[in-house]
């Protein structure tokens, strides 16, 4: 990020934040929920892939699986559920236990996959995905198999049920925001100045002391957090989780999401979220719904064609364009990628 | 002193090799570079002098020999290891987080050797000014806030030894830090060079012989993966050998 990205981007997340907090008050209820709260929910879980692969340079497809064992670890353990697996846990200790569960998971996935990279990392990630969701397919006693665990209704709120539309989108409001101000904050600190640094340059970082490989380990810990929130979310806005949440069309979703959002900024994954909803909600109304998800696919198609870097490398662009400025565009995942590419011992150029 | 009465070495190569297929770039290299001393390092092109660098500073282990830093065998040690143990490095073609600005660059390696890796908290008052220290200290404090992508090619060179200093390492290897200097910038490092405290252990690679040799005490010149001569300067920049190979070869950089 540049200092000039930096400088702008505490008043326009506050001033975005505003605006969502209003918007509710000026639309109608299935809006609210079914549009940005939904975008909400989903926004998070992207934001972890985001937030992996914006300043680690890891693009993770497990982050929905990751996500998706937030949500059953809850659904497994609170009242009310149906089938019923353990119950009787209330909300205030399955909600956190189900945060850690997905910590873990996230952990585990780093761990597994800390010697790959690009395709292989794509390809390692994926397969983790694919194989929860099957094993969670075929799992009666745990995840209640095909059908998954209904009526999963999320906690009381000041004494209002989780199902009303204004709790549910502030509550997942409030979560988003915070993980966002989480994101920004943690790359300022040496954690996080460390875990771009080795994105740009792991051979670099271990030189200096760091432990790199523990190190990505831990920003996948992070990630796993954060999408556990979300999985915890999408949870209660589908009132209930099934393999379908995490299966291979979910996890491909949260891939199109932060990625025509455009990575670079944890931004993108709402702005994403937020364009697939409204795709996802209406498009079927446009168009034939047999050939909807063409039509979905096509205009991603398009958008990624026209802005390889989505939506936030679009505004870029045309801030560039609009206000040129001379030192040029220092920012951007791609820059640094570019610049890092070289082989690793390549002592005999200079 | 130790009881043998020989002081343990800074660093101690014993027939360190390395292989890469058929080509030995580094073959049979034993030498002893004492506490403190400043030491250069000449030789040709493709001598094997960066790759000597990497197996001290553990990129890739020795196919052969072993490597000791201040008496401990560090041959086995992954490279965070041993930067923790105080071997520091710069490289030959700079390699700086290109997504970061210069501040967070510095703030990166000034972490690296430390505790507080993983730390949550923004960093410390004591980091910062740090940082600003070494920014000075390298001529680049004007840049603290400037993308590294934007940086010239001498401003680049300097932060690369900003950042291994950064480390305070015990042992602090420079691997050509004039390459690509303007002829203002290097008496700069000459400067800088030789404002390090003493007791810091340094060895330079530097094809230059107008920066390595002033400040050296020692220099080893090698060719093809072997140490042909070692010696004092003024030996060194007499030897027939060093004259046949750099004017054989041409001082190409
Ligand atoms: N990672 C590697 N894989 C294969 N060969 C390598 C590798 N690193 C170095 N070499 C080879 O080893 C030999 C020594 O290279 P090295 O970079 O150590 O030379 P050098 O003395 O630093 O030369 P220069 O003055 O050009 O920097 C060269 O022939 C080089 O091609
Ligand atoms: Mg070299």
């Amino acid at each position: 990020m540049t200092p000039g990205t930096a400088r702008w981007a505490l008043p326009a997340s506050l001033a975005l934040l505003a605006v969502l907090a209003l918007l509710p008050l000026a639309i109608p209820a299935f809006w609210t929920a079914n549009i940005l709260g939904r975008a909400i929910v989903y926004g998070i879980v992207a934001m972890s892939l985001t937030f992996l692969a914006t300043y680690g340079g890891f693009v993770s497809l497990a982050q929905m699986m990751i996500a998706g064992t937030a949500g059953y670890a809850v659904a497994i353990l609170v009242p009310g559920a149906v089938p019923s697996i353990l119950g009787g846990v209330p909300y205030a200790l399955a909600i956190p236990t189900g945060l850690l569960a997905a910590t873990a998971m996230g952990l585990l996935v780093g761990l597994i996959s800390v010697r790959t990279q690009g395709i292989y990392l794509l390809m390692i990630t994926l397969s983790l995905g694919v194989g929860v969701h099957l094993f969670v397919q075929a799992n009666i006693a745990w995840f209640n198999g095909y059908e998954g665990i209904r009526n999963v209704v999320g906690p009381e709120i000041l004494g209002l049920p989780f199902r009303d539309t204004f709790v549910f989108y502030y509550t997942a409001l409030a979560t988003a925001a915070l993980l966002y101000a989480l994101v920004l904050y943690l790359v300022r600190t040496p954690f996080g100045l460390a875990l771009q640094a080795l994105r740009d340059n792991p051979r670099r970082v271990s030189a200096l002391g760091y432990d790199a490989p523990l190190h990505r380990i831990a920003a996948f810990g992070v990630a796993g957090f954060i999408a556990g929130a979300g999985g915890i979310l999408v949870t209660f806005y589908n009132i209930g989780i099934s393999p379908g949440t995490i299966g291979l069309g979910a996890t491909v979703n949260i891939l199109v999401m932060s990625v025509i959002g455009g990575l670079g900024h944890p931004v993108g994954a709402f702005i994403g979220a937020v364009i697939f909803t409204l795709f996802d909600t209406f498009a079927a109304d446009l168009y034939d719904r047999d050939r909807f998800n063409t039509l979905v696919g096509v205009v991603f198609l398009a958008i990624v064609l026209a802005s390889p870097d989505g939506v936030l490398g679009m505004a870029r662009r045309l801030r560039d364009a609009l206000a040129p400025r001379p030192q040029g565009r220092a920012d951007g995942i791609a820059t640094s990628r570019a610049a890092s590419a070289g082989p690793p011992a390549s002592g005999n150029g200079a | 002193m130790r009881p043998g009465g020989e002081e343990t070495p800074a660093l101690l190569l014993q027939g360190v090799g390395r292989r890469f297929g058929a080509l030995a770039a580094v073959s049979d290299v034993s030498l002893a570079v004492a506490r403190g001393e400043r030491r250069a390092v000449l030789g040709p092109n493709g001598a094997g002098k960066t790759t000597l660098f990497n197996l001290i500073c553990g990129d890739f282990p020795p196919t052969a020999g072993r490597v000791l830093l201040f008496g401990e065998d560090i041959t086995a040690l992954r490279p965070h290891h041993r930067a923790r143990r105080g071997v520091g490095r710069t490289y030959q073609t700079s390699l700086l987080f290109n997504g970061l600005s210069v501040r967070d660059n510095l703030l990166v390696a000034l972490r690296g050797a430390r505790p507080g890796r993983f730390s949550w908290r923004l960093p410390p008052t004591a980091d910062r000014a740090a940082a600003q220290l070494l920014a000075e200290r390298v001529r680049i404090a004007a840049l603290l806030d400037t993308p590294v992508a934007a940086l010239s090619h001498g401003q680049r060179r300097q932060l690369e030894v900003g950042m291994a200093l950064a480390c305070e390492p015990r042992l602090l290897m420079l691997d050509e830090p004039a390459a690509g200097l303007s002829p203002v910038e290097r008496p700069e490092l000459v400067a800088l060079l030789r404002s390090l405290p003493r007791d810091l252990t340094l060895i330079v690679i530097e094809h230059d012989m107008d920066i390595a040799l002033p400040i050296a005490d020692l220099v080893t010149v090698m060719k093809d993966g072997q140490v042909v001569v070692e010696g004092p300067p003024d030996r060194i920049e007499s030897d027939p050998m060093v004259q046949a190979i750099y004017l054989g070869h041409g001082r190409s950089h």
